[in-house]
């Protein structure tokens, strides 16, 4: 009975070690079922990357505008490849004041984060992630990935890959801005 | 012009060699990557090829070459990535189960034994009168019909 009872709680440790791995689409899931589910983690501060790691930023701060939040890395080539494109984005949504993009760097060292900041010119607000625990929320586990938040800090895009054209974005950010 | 040559002498003079010199190694790569995970892919670095294994790696060369040592370089790491980037996780939360699990499985193991092993043992001393008796010598009739058997060999 006793070893029934211990080989019963060390399979459940098992399974319950082997699904905490695995990551979480239940966002994806409302999406697809035409629901705008609430955006995790919202008021988890994040360290912001401006290379004095003094001050932290949670996704609440944006509360009242549309945020395009992007999960990267200096070491993701799809990353680099949708830098452009998320800065247009960027100047479209602070010339009308609506909302912004904020990068969220995914286990990448804030040194190689700032240096491609650098050089892809990106003029958005980006936050540290270090050990990934924010991103898991979202169910981020490969970058890129992003997700059009609306006003209310709902959910109403995910794209998980890189997003190569500039209309999947503005559709989206003009859905979040009508919800 | 010789003015300013001699001065930039005088500054080059008064410069101490170490000023100059690339700091000292502290520790080397193969001492670091046996206590380092691959934060993306979850297996060691050692075994890890993949964009995120190769900047960490980059990074971690960049800390041996400004001469940290090996205790500098872990907390480096935990800095940029987190705990998970230690082979060894921390000994709390969920992660706490990777000590005390072993622990608890050997105690369980030694408990069951200290049931089992006296039990066992009793039921031996038990069975031993029946074995004993199976060993009984046989009687006469039995030894005169196995004679009888016998001699039909010979």
């Amino acid at each position: 009975m006793v070893v029934a009872v211990a080989a019963a709680a060390l399979v459940g440790l098992l399974a319950y070690g082997v699904a905490k791995q695995g990551p979480s689409r239940s966002l994806d899931a409302a999406i697809e079922a035409g629901r705008h589910p609430p955006a995790p983690n919202t008021t988890r501060p994040l360290p912001v990357l401006d290379g004095l790691a003094t001050r932290t930023a949670t996704l609440a701060h944006w509360r009242g505008k549309v945020v395009v939040l992007n999960f990267w890395a200096s070491w993701c080539d799809p990353c680099a490849a949708e830098a452009p494109l998320l800065e247009r984005a960027q100047r479209l949504l602070a010339a009308d004041g609506e909302g912004t993009v904020v990068g969220i760097t995914y286990k990448d060292v804030s040194g190689d984060s700032l240096s491609e900041i650098k050089r892809y010119g990106l003029s958005y607000p980006n936050l540290r992630d270090a050990d990934g625990s924010f991103a898991a929320g979202f169910g981020t586990d490969q970058l890129p990935e992003t997700f059009v938040i609306n006003r209310r800090l709902h959910v109403v895009a995910i794209s998980r890959g890189q997003i190569t054209k500039l209309s999947w974005l503005t559709a989206a950010i003009s859905e979040a801005e009508r919800t | 012009m010789r003015r300013a040559a001699l001065l930039v002498i005088v500054a080059l003079a008064l410069v101490p060699a170490g000023a100059v010199a690339a700091p000292r190694q502290r520790t080397s790569m193969t001492a670091v990557l046996p206590y380092v995970m691959c934060v993306t892919c979850g297996i060691p670095l050692t075994a890890a090829q993949s964009p995120q294994a190769d900047a960490e790696r980059s990074y971690i060369q960049q800390l041996i070459d400004q001469g940290d040592t090996l205790p500098q370089v872990k907390r480096a790491l935990v800095v940029q990535y987190g705990d998970a980037v230690l082979a060894l996780p921390p000994a709390s939360g969920f992660d706490l189960t990777v000590y005390v699990v072993p622990v608890v499985v050997v105690v369980a193991l030694l408990a069951l034994l200290g049931v089992l092993l006296p039990r066992w043992r009793r039921n031996m001393r038990r069975a031993e009168p029946a074995s004993a008796a199976v060993a009984a010598p046989l009687s006469a009739e039995d030894s005169a019909r196995l004679d009888a058997d016998l001699a039909r060999f010979e």
